[in-house]
């Protein structure tokens, strides 16, 4: 399966602004179990913070999805996240990602391609808050679907 | 522990275990998590749609198991200072609800030049297989 090398190092159009609310973060932390008090309450600046983890919720535009291939079934293989500054309500958080490679492998099922793509995630300073690099895998199609 | 309950970076060694939680999560809190995260696709909603995809049943997204791995680390740091500053996961296998799981984690590395310590972390099902694995990092700042 070919794929656009001429993607590697791409940068895709910037996501809108997502207002970050205490009444998201609260939902999430909720959803996802966290009870310790360290996350979901007011920090010393009086800011609701983020669980860490919530730096992988906000989404790509689609842009990402017409370029990079789409056949067979896709999944999240994984991530790597770096986490630089907390997220607090009030922040308006901005995604900008970058195709970092794109590879194939073979095992027993089957040949499968493997995207990675980079987001890096700032806030409306302009600072980066984290980068997350996503490892999606497509199985290619007539191969164990 | 710190007199605060945090952990500090003085008191971390290598092989230091980070739980095991056990934990089930039911279908409604994997559908809850989904919501709140804007995930929207059927794998993670309705079984009828995860069947059509050629999976069992709904499935646990992976960004829930990374999110309950981080939280496994922050909550072993608790109220201290050191952060938790990376964490990498591998989706080996799918993460159904209803099933047993368990979080575990362990200390590979201390570095005392940066106060940073590295953790192995992965989630296991009944059969110990492991689901999903990764590595994490805390980093505890000067005097803690």
């Amino acid at each position: 399966m070919a794929f656009d090398q001429s993607l590697i190092g791409k940068e895709f159009e910037a996501t809108q602004p997502v207002a970050v609310t205490a009444e998201a973060i609260g939902a999430f932390c909720r959803a996802l179990g966290e009870e310790s008090g360290s996350y979901g309450w007011p920090g010393p600046d009086g800011a609701v913070i983020a669980p860490p983890s919530f730096a992988v919720t906000f989404r790509n535009t689609d842009a990402f999805f017409h370029y990079t291939p789409r056949f067979g079934r896709g999944f999240d293989a994984g991530k790597e996240v770096e986490f630089i500054a907390p997220i607090r309500a009030g922040d308006e958080i901005t995604l900008t990602s970058t195709v970092r490679e794109m590879y194939e492998k073979t095992g027993r099922s089957g040949t499968m391609t493997f995207v990675i793509l980079r987001s890096t995630l700032r806030n409306q300073r302009g600072e980066t808050v984290a980068h997350v690099d996503h490892r999606f895998v497509h199985r290619n199609p007539g191969q164990g679907e | 522990m710190s007199a605060a309950g945090g952990k500090r970076f003085a008191a971390v060694e290598i092989g230091d275990a980070l739980g095991p939680h056990e934990i089930v999560i039911d279908k409604a809190r994997a559908r809850e998590y989904a919501s709140v995260c804007g995930m929207d696709s059927g794998r993670f909603h309705d079984d009828e749609a995860a069947r059509a995809e050629g999976l069992p049943g709904i499935i646990i997204p992976g960004n829930f198991s990374l999110g309950l791995l981080s939280k496994l680390v922050t909550d072993w740091l608790s109220a201290g200072r050191g952060r938790l500053k990376r964490i990498g996961t591998t989706y080996r296998a799918m993460v159904f609800p209803e099933r047993r799981l368990s979080l575990h984690g362990f200390v590979t590395h201390v570095e005392p030049e940066s106060r940073s310590v590295e953790i192995d972390v992965w989630i296991e099902n009944e059969d110990a297989e492991r689901l999903v694995i990764g590595t994490a990092t805390a980093e505890f700042p000067p005097g803690d």
